[in-house]
């Protein structure tokens, strides 16, 4: 009886003390994604099979499959761990920001920052987001959705504030700097742009962006 | 200059010797392969095409594909430039003809883009997603960033610039990212939402205004 009763209890405020099987469970899961995570970032993500993966986790593919459907499975969740991290880390920065300019900017560079070291992830990313399955997706993901929030809230403020007008265009707006900060990604991946000309390049796009918006 | 002046020189121009037969097998067997894959891209998508049904359609060995291409995205991404070569001839031939604002123009290049892609949109997708593929050769020049379509937009802009709606003192290449990103944006509501021409038009000149508001001359 008190062994159910604890358990009713964990149940109720939902920390389950895991059982060896599941802490068993976590820990094969946490492998393959380790595993994974290095080598989508070293072959892509056409190039690395579950074999690979498996391989390199030092398990079979049956107990890689037994963790994950397929292996857009296995990508999505190191992708969505990561934007959920990145989208902490953008609302943290946007709290410090200084208006809605320096605001979007101090998001962007958080962005930046947090895939400095993992640029071939987020190359793999923009191939899969461009896939008709996993792109809309990835892009509706809670986590994605909270980045968009993140903008969105900081032209709402600035509204707010008076430093910008209110208008029909507001969700564009705040769409448009989305991409924007994500076509910089190309600069980083593909022609090696180091932070600083990074900031520079999204100071402007943001300025711009924000033109229509000033009170003249 | 040395170079260009050199090269005449060097390489006179001759009558056109006679065909090689070698040369016009090959040629021959890269066109087929060509055409075989545009039809079978379009049907069944790029993932979806392999390049022993490429072979087989074209009527030719697999071996053969091999030795004028290096790979399938090889193949893609001749198929795209024969499409795109017609799209910039286009171009090339309205623009320098187009008559109103700098907005005005962009945005009837961009519709003059939308209405000839759209019939080729999962080719697009495949060749967008393929860009950011690892295993391509360096020379491949993935759609997002494509030369042709960047020129044409700086082209536009700098007319801008020297007619006086466009504010002198902004960057015509920061414009033209953004031009750019919102044009890959377009394209994801072609893919993820079935958007036609006429839709994905709309969307890119609001943007193209929202981008405007930020390049008009101030005062």
């Amino acid at each position: 009886m008190m062994h159910i009763t604890q358990i009713q209890a964990a149940d109720e405020t939902s920390v389950k003390a895991p059982t060896r099987r599941a802490l068993a469970k976590q820990q094969t899961r946490a492998k393959v994604l380790a595993a994974a995570r290095r080598l989508f970032s070293e072959q892509g993500y056409e190039g690395a099979t579950i074999r690979d993966i498996a391989s390199a986790a030092g398990m079979s593919t049956g107990a890689v499959f037994a963790n994950f459907t397929d292996k857009s499975d296995l990508f999505r969740e190191i992708m969505l761990t990561d934007m959920g991290a990145l989208a902490e880390a953008m609302s943290e920065a946007s709290a410090q920001g200084n208006g809605p300019q320096d605001g979007l900017l101090r998001v962007f560079v958080a962005g930046y920052r947090f895939y400095q070291t993992q640029l071939p992830l987020a190359r793999a990313a923009f191939s899969v987001g461009w896939s008709p399955v996993d792109g809309p997706a990835l892009r509706s993901a809670p986590q994605v959705q909270s980045m968009l929030g993140v903008i969105t809230d900081l032209l709402r403020k600035g509204e707010e504030s008076g430093e910008l007008t209110a208008g029909a265009a507001s969700e564009l707006r705040a769409q448009m700097l989305f991409d924007a900060y994500l076509s910089n990604f190309d600069q980083a991946i593909f022609q090696g742009w180091t932070m600083d000309a990074l900031e520079a390049r999204a100071n402007d796009q943001i300025a711009i962006l924000l033109a229509g918006a000033r009170k003249s | 200059m040395d170079g260009a002046a050199a090269t005449p020189a060097a390489a006179p121009l001759k009558v056109a010797p006679p065909p090689n037969l070698r040369q016009t097998q090959k040629e021959a067997t890269r066109n087929r392969v060509i055409e075989a894959a545009k039809e079978l891209f379009d049907t069944q998508g790029y993932q979806g095409t392999t390049i022993r049904e490429i072979a087989a359609h074209a009527g030719v060995s697999v071996g053969s594909v091999f030795t004028t291409f290096a790979s399938k995205y090889e193949v893609l991404s001749q198929v795209m430039q024969d499409r795109l070569d017609g799209l910039y001839g286009e171009l090339d031939r309205v623009m320098p003809h187009l008559r109103g604002s700098t907005v005005d123009r962009l945005r009837t290049m961009f519709a003059i883009h939308f209405a000839f892609e759209v019939r080729h949109k999962r080719l697009f997708l495949a060749y967008i997603a393929s860009a950011f593929d690892w295993t391509l050769p360096s020379s491949s020049i993935p759609i997002g960033r494509n030369a042709r379509l960047q020129e044409i937009i700086s082209d536009c802009l700098r007319k801008g610039m020297a007619e006086g709606d466009v504010d002198a003192g902004v960057d015509p290449d920061e414009i033209k990212d953004l031009l750019m990103a919102a044009y890959v944006w377009v394209y994801r509501l072609a893919a993820w939402h079935d958007a036609d021409a006429k839709a994905m038009t709309e969307v890119m000149d609001r943007q193209i205004a929202l981008i405007a508001a930020g390049f008009a001359p101030k005062g």
